[in-house]
């Protein structure tokens, strides 16, 4: 059997619902905002740990707010992962599917090490005062935990780069090794380019901090400015440190890919430079220019991880796989359900946000009558209207009693 | 066929079994568990007793770090056991539900936002603004418990999506409902327990033994309840699950549902003893232990539910080995038992090239191979295994030989839960060889 034949045979006998075009759309934005939560997870650690060993009061205000921070980016990281883990599979199952079986060992070590990283990370927080987090023994456990985690899922995503060398990794003479605890792939350049966005991130993190609270009372003027200036050249030299990588990685890329002239390579790598060139001038008034940097911040992360996905896709052409013929099961019920619940989700999540925000700038809420009563009767009207239609299909089909 | 990850002594089931074991606790406090939080904030309000708002951050952090670090942690691990354990079934399950699940992750994220808001806006937005964003927790909280218990019951039970590929005509299937109903109670069973084990360190003795009677009456309600429509569940079971489950197919099972619900009862006396009648013998120690009977008991009640499906991982379409089994002309699917019937090796990739053609000399090394993809989803084949070994299995049967073993096989058909081996007859004689090399030892 011929690795394309094997690749091609392996995908779901079932087809996929709707075009792939559209999980890829959706794989690449959940990817993006989930690696934006992670970058500010694992950057924010680093500085919490920085600020919790220079231990000045100042330092030890931001320590403990960025450990409040990472309890709550976790969170988020992790759900918002959900998502890309789901689309991956959808359209590239065989490569998704075998990888992980090689590793599995790996796959299921993943998730006991992010449960590490995930407790040192909560007892950090909570194990401290009012002022200052705990022991920074805790912080650098996450740390590592973290780097071990990222350092996993790496290698498990190289492995899917590389289906020609699977044979050669798993068959040995008349044996084929079963055992799921071998990991294969490493790729430095990959992984630092994966790494170093989180220091870059965690300065944008800082910017937002800093913009967020300037002007309440009980945040003083100069640990805001403090703070901001810390984060905009944190993420000035990161992001020249990324630069750096970027194109480190790019010389490795097999050259008969051309992928330097790959336009989605050409985008992503223009608003990077954009990002790098706005920080320049954004370090006179961090505070002032943290919105924008964040926003470019993010166009950059989605725009990079469309250029990733489009690697990918040069990859896994080289041996004749194509998302775009994959079989077509078109379900509209299905996809509607989705992006109907996609959109009021959008509608719903904007009230307690809101409310957050407003909370956290004016130490009150604001009138949002109207949007409270909309965020709070959305479920339910989603529930009625599932649940009608279930009871219809469950009547239609005999199955209800 | 994708690599096959062989554990021994346990299979890699082993890893899908405890997490989802455990994913229950957490998931099931998740959905539940705000239902009974705005209630004892309307209580609070409604009777101006800020006291039991003193529960309400106790049981929100607790909610917080158990739920969303170690709940959310063990359902994504859930799928990354079956990805390992299981490649072709979730595969399937993805393939059709992709859209359910990925609309069950939008109330996650729902959950995530609100109950972190929740949880820091106490005492800075008016009640009024508190429980609304409370309500939209709980709601959203449970309908991703509407969501997945369509995938799940769709397992157990396909009915017409066999015949339609309708999404969902799959979704809405006969053990659908009492799936929803029971799972519905036994999270406001576990939220009561888990509401008392947390108000059990309230100071104020009135608002504790308050809060503690209270999530009594909603625990109990919760067991009482969850009991009649798990009634209504397996009275809507397939006949076939039926006859494994409750008609003495496999034994175990019944055994298992005993133990069920031996253990629900004893959380249930707990409740009426320790929380209703007497909430000062309340305490953390016994409920935690009760916690522990609670996770038995759920064990229990899921390894029946995954038990029943046999020989099936997905009712009437997917055999437990992963192969398909069943046309669905909607999707136009085919069945792999034709495909297989005349020779299996050739549609495993991860083969050796001196192993495609089987002789006297490797075919122990080819029956292994074989082995792992038909018979090592659910069996291990060393003499020290523990997940249903084969060696055991056929030393009890008195079936040593080669012969004896392929003979077996021929008649695996006869067996309800089991999937038939689907292969040549020279490769099912490699596995029989496999197989009884592993009897000698």
């Amino acid at each position: 059997m011929e690795l394309t034949n094997y690749l091609n045979a392996m995908r779901d006998a079932s087809g996929v619902p709707f075009y792939p075009v559209v999980f890829q759309f959706f794989l690449v934005l959940t990817f993006a905002l989930h690696i934006m939560f992670v970058n500010f997870l694992l950057g924010g650690v680093v500085v919490s740990i920085w600020a919790r060993i220079k231990a000045t009061p100042n330092s030890l205000r931001l320590s403990k707010a960025l450990a409040r921070g990472s309890t709550i980016n976790a969170s988020l990281a992790m759900v918002l992962g959900v998502a890309p883990l789901l689309f991956v599979q959808v359209i590239y199952d065989p490569f998704w599917y075998t990888a992980n079986s090689m590793s599995a060992y790996w796959a299921m070590a993943f998730l006991l090490i992010l449960a590490v990283a995930f407790t040192a990370s909560y007892v950090f927080y909570l194990s401290g005062s009012d002022k200052a987090p705990g022991a920074s023994g805790w912080a650098v456990l996450a740390l590592l935990a973290l780097l071990a985690a990222a350092a996993v899922i790496h290698a498990l995503s190289v492995e899917q780069l590389l289906p020609q060398m699977w044979k050669t990794w798993l068959i040995s003479g008349q044996e084929v090794n079963a055992s799921g605890k071998g990991l294969y792939a490493f790729e430095w350049h990959r992984f630092l380019h994966f790494i170093a966005p989180s220091i870059a991130m965690a300065g944008v993190y800082l910017m937002l901090y800093a913009w967020f609270f300037n002007g309440r009372k009980d945040y003083d003027r100069a640990y805001l400015q403090e703070t901001a200036t810390l984060g905009a050249n944190l993420a000035l030299y990161a992001t020249a440190a990324q630069i750096a990588i970027g194109l480190w990685w790019l010389f490795s890329v097999p050259m008969e890919f051309a992928f330097y002239k790959n336009p989605f390579f050409l985008v992503g790598a223009g608003m990077g430079a954009a990002f790098f060139l706005f920080l320049m001038t954004a370090r006179a008034n961090p505070i002032k220019n943290a919105p924008v940097a964040a926003l470019i911040a993010f166009l950059s992360i989605f725009l990079m991880s469309y250029a990733r996905e489009a690697l990918r896709m040069t990859y896994t052409g080289k041996v004749g796989y194509n998302i775009f013929d994959y079989k077509l099961s078109l379900d509209w019920g299905s996809t509607v359900l989705f992006l109907g619940t996609f959109v009021m989700g959008i509608v719903v999540m904007s009230y307690p946000i809101l409310v957050a925000v407003q909370v956290a700038k004016n130490g009150k809420e604001s009138n949002n009558e109207g949007l409270a009563k909309l965020a709070t009767a959305l479920p339910v009207v989603w529930f009625l209207v599932v649940a009608g239609l279930g009871i219809v299909i469950s009547l239609k089909n005999g199955t209800l009693f | 066929m994708y690599p096959f990850w062989e554990v021994p002594v346990w299979t890699s089931g082993i890893f899908i079994a405890l997490i989802a074991t455990f994913h229950i606790l957490p998931s099931h406090l998740a959905t539940g568990a705000f239902w009974f939080n705005v209630f004892i904030e309307r209580k609070a309000l409604k009777e101006n007793r800020p006291g039991l708002l003193d529960f309400i951050k106790r049981y929100t952090l607790m909610i917080l770090i158990f739920c969303f670090v170690y709940g959310s942690l063990t359902g994504v691990g859930i799928w990354f056991a079956a990805t390992v354990a299981s490649p072709r079934s979730i595969s399937a399950l993805i393939h059709n539900y992709v859209w359910g699940w990925a609309t069950e992750w939008v109330f996650f994220i729902l959950e995530i936002v609100t109950i972190y808001i929740y949880y820091y806006t106490l005492d800075k937005v008016s009640p009024k603004t508190h429980m609304r964003i409370g309500w939209i927790y709980a709601w959203s909280a449970w309908i991703s418990m509407i969501i997945i218990t369509g995938i799940l019951a769709f397992m157990l039970s396909s009915d017409s999506w066999i015949r339609t590929g309708g999404f969902f005509d799959g979704f809405f299937n006969s053990t659908y409902w009492p799936q929803l109903f029971s799972r519905t109670a036994l999270m406001l069973g576990i939220a009561g327990l888990y509401a008392i084990i947390s108000a059990s360190g309230m100071e104020n003795e009135k608002d504790r033994n308050d809060v503690i009677r209270s999530a009594s009456i909603w625990g109990m309600a919760g067991m009482v309840f969850g009991g009649i429509f798990s009634a209504w569940f397996l009275y809507k079971m397939p006949e076939a699950a039926k006859g494994l489950g409750l008609s003495g197919g496999l034994p175990y099972l019944k055994n298992m549902l005993y133990a069920a619900v031996v253990c629900y009862a004893l959380v249930f006396l707990y409740m009426l003893v320790a929380g209703l009648l007497r909430p000062q013998l309340a305490g953390k120690t016994l409920g935690i232990l009760m916690l522990v009977v609670l996770f038995l008991g759920i064990g229990a009640g899921e390894g029946f539910r995954e038990g029943v499906r046999r020989p099936y991982i997905i009712s009437q379409f997917m055999y437990g080995n992963q192969i398909i089994a069943a046309d669905v002309p909607a999707k136009a699917i085919k069945s792999e038992k034709e495909l297989f019937k005349d020779g299996f090796l050739a549609h495993i990739y991860f083969v050796p090239d001196g192993l495609r053609t089987i002789t006297p000399e490797n075919e122990k090394a080819v029956g292994h191979i074989i082995a792992r993809h038909q018979c090592g989803n659910c069996h291990t084949f060393d003499a020290d295994g523990k997940m249903r070994a084969l060696s055991g299995l056929f030393t009890r049967l008195g079936m040593t030989s080669k012969d004896d073993i392929a003979g077996w096989m021929d008649a695996m058909e006869g067996y309800a839960y089991m999937p038939p081996f689907l292969g040549s007859e020279e490769e099912k004689q490699a596995v029989a060889a496999f197989l009884a090399s592993k009897m000698q030892k």
